[in-house]
């Protein structure tokens, strides 16, 4: 077997996982060049352009700050005071909306690309991993904004913030191995788009975006773990350690997102390693 | 290793499955038998191989295995068993414009075009002159492609793909693009192309493409290669076999008859008689109808027709002023007509009937079905009818 450049030769659906990796490495300028198009594209024609990027998810957060110390009150007994929570709930919000927006593209990747994919032979892992990457860039906006909230309204900033980067890179790799299980699932069943969507709205509360761990543990040891064992507590609080301090539950939620991401990923590279190439037929 | 073929297939099969119902979660976690599932073979053990700097064209009707064929040579998909080789980068030249962004301008358009074409962004800088100069662009580079007439955005599309510059060029329909002029460059450049030394596939429904680019050729039918040779004897064969298809069809049977049987329809090399489908323009032929009376018919004429395969009628022409003697209940007779067929290349219908004329109208008695063939034509001639144009220049 050799790469596309030499040719190539099929023998049955599957593809070895030492070829995939070999046609996922000579896509690469393709992967940057098409993640580049789907962000450029996203704001064109937009007035304000990138600012969006930045502006839907920085609304949010007021809102969300104004709602929960004002009208639902709980802001005010996490944090000390509304600028506080802001940002408490910011550094969360930051890798959520990420998980939020990348993953769902992310785990529709294949079907969604069919135009392309009946046409010509790329792998079929790489809209995965377009998705994934095309969503950094806000994402890395999302953080600067991040940064300077803290300077400005928080508590300031320490080396510790430096952390913000093993943090991102977790949650893009936990979207790569959702994706790359998902996507192939939903060649097969195409519930998985609506799955996706249920998840992520309940996701939302069960994940420690409005609420600190740490309240949790007074009274509910088990729901408190269980929370932080979510798959998307993992790079939400390296993000808390990075700006607001880091709480009792984080190893255990790194851990459990990072066993996360290698079962999702082994299954994932398992099922796009055998389906690659038939993939297509069923679109 | 320099004479291994550039694509080889040995023992190929390709099985679609075909879920009449798609399938539930539920269903597949219960992991019921799915009763409602089958399966479809779209290609059937097909051995072949294309050596460098050949050029083969692949023909057959629609749902012969055609398309199936083309993705399993582009990679896209792979097949149930055999074994699909290709050597060397392949670029296929299939619907052009696939992966154009209508918000991005003409020229970041080449780019991921480019890109996803197998170019580096090195030689996508190095051709981009030459890519928007052949696609006649030059003013609208830096316009969003979603301002492009279809013509320009074509055009563009077709200029990126050639430029791939592959050592497999994979051809589709897209050759069908364009205006008339903007064709006879891409013919010209298809030809560069194969003079290059890159093995070109083209798979058309359109067989002046075939015959002008390709060497050799393969039949197609029901998923089975049922013949490969040279790209005229081919063209032959693909019309037996559309012949032969039509014929076993149920539903292309016998047409209307009130008063006689059509029993057959065929076309003859006129010198030799021998029934032939494919033929050289100004080719005397003969095309025969063999009818049964099943009343008394006092005059039997015969009509016939040739159609483009688009249903322009070429020529018709009837015996009404002349008729054949009479013909009694039973009786059984074949009648001729002699044509040339100065046409230009294209695929033909040409059609029969029988009549009885009374008093100078004529009342059918039965129609023949269809007989398709092809007229290799003269040069780059075309149109309804092959007038026979010389070109010299007259003042010197």
């Amino acid at each position: 077997m050799r790469t596309a450049e030499e040719g190539f030769e099929l023998r049955g659906p599957s593809t070895p996982p030492g070829v995939m990796l070999r046609e996922l490495w000579a896509a690469r300028q393709l992967l940057v060049i098409l993640a580049r198009k789907d962000f450029y594209v996203r704001y064109r024609r937009t007035v304000l352009g990138v600012v969006w990027a930045v502006g839907v998810p920085l609304v949010q957060a007021v809102v969300l700050s104004v709602v929960f110390t004002h009208v639902v009150g709980i802001g005010r007994s996490y944090a000390s005071s509304q600028q506080a929570y802001a940002v408490f709930l910011y550094s969360a919000l930051v890798p959520w909306n990420y998980l939020a927006n990348a993953g769902p593209s992310a785990s529709t990747a294949i079907v969604d690309n069919v135009a392309l994919a009946g046409k010509i032979y790329f792998p079929r892992a790489l809209p995965v991993l377009v998705t994934a990457t095309s969503a950094i860039y806000p994402f890395v906006i999302g953080i600067v904004l991040l940064l300077l909230m803290s300077l400005v309204v928080g508590s300031g900033i320490g080396l510790s913030f430096l952390l913000v980067i093993p943090a991102a890179a977790l949650a893009v790799l936990l979207v790569v191995c959702v994706g790359l299980c998902l996507s192939a699932l939903h060649v097969y069943f195409r519930d998985i788009r609506y799955i996706v969507m249920a998840v992520l709205s309940v996701g939302f509360y069960l994940t420690p975006i409005i609420y600190p761990l740490s309240r949790l543990s007074a009274h509910h040891h088990v729901l408190r773990d269980l929370i932080a064992m979510g798959p998307g507590a993992g790079p939400i609080e390296i993000f808390r350690a990075a700006t607001v301090g880091s709480d009792s539950a984080l190893t255990l939620a790194v851990v459990a997102c990072a066993c996360w991401c290698v079962v999702l990923g082994g299954i994932g590279f398992w099922l796009q390693c055998r389906r690659d190439r038939v993939f297509v037929d069923l679109l | 290793m320099s004479n291994e073929p550039v694509i080889s297939l040995r023992g190929v099969s390709k099985r679609y499955v075909k879920y009449d119902d798609q399938p539930m979660l539920a269903n597949a976690l219960r992991l019921r038998a799915r009763s409602k599932r089958s399966s479809l073979l779209a290609l059937d053990d097909i051995d072949l191989e294309v050596q460098a700097g050949e050029s083969l064209g692949v023909l057959g009707r629609n749902g012969a295995g055609k398309s199936t064929l083309l993705q399993l040579l582009c990679g896209v998909t792979a097949p149930s068993s055999g074994v699909v080789k290709v050597r060397g980068k392949v670029a296929p030249l299939i619907s052009v414009g696939v992966g154009f962004h209508p918000e991005l301008t003409g020229r970041e358009n080449v780019y991921v075009n480019g890109t996803i074409l197998g170019m580096s962004n090195a030689e996508i800088d190095r051709r981009l002159d030459a890519i928007v100069e052949f696609a006649e662009v030059e003013k609208f580079i830096d316009t969003p492609v979603k301002f492009y007439s279809s013509g320009m955005f074509v055009r563009l599309g077709f200029s990126v793909a050639v430029a791939a510059d592959p050592d497999v060029l994979l051809v589709d329909e897209v050759l069908a693009v364009g205006d008339f002029a903007f064709q006879l460059k891409c013919f010209a450049r298809m030809q560069e192309i194969r003079a290059n030394g890159t093995t070109i596939v083209v798979v058309s429904h359109n067989l002046n493409v075939v015959r002008g680019f390709c060497d050799r050729a393969v039949v197609m039918s029901h998923g089975h290669k049922v013949f490969d040779g040279p790209t005229f004897d081919a063209i032959s064969e693909f019309y037996n076999v559309v012949g032969s298809e039509a014929a076993s069809d149920p539903t292309t049977g016998e047409l209307a008859t009130h008063g006689a049987v059509i029993e057959s329809l065929s076309l003859h090399n006129a010198p030799t008689g021998e029934p032939v489908l494919h033929f050289d323009s100004g080719d005397e032929v003969v095309l025969r109808l063999r009818a049964r009376a099943t009343t008394d018919i006092a005059n039997p004429v015969m009509g016939m027709t040739i159609t483009t395969e688009a249903g322009t009628v070429v020529y018709s022409d009837t015996n009404l002023m002349s008729p054949f003697p009479a013909l009694a209940a039973g009786e059984a007779a074949t009648y001729e007509t002699r044509l040339a067929l100065t046409l230009p290349s294209g695929g033909y219908y040409a059609t029969a009937s029988l009549h009885t004329a009374e008093g100078g109208h004529s009342v059918v008695l039965g129609r023949a079905v269809p007989v398709t063939f092809y007229v290799s034509g003269r040069g780059l001639a075309s149109g309804v009818a092959d007038l026979g144009g010389t070109f010299h220049r007259a003042d010197s």
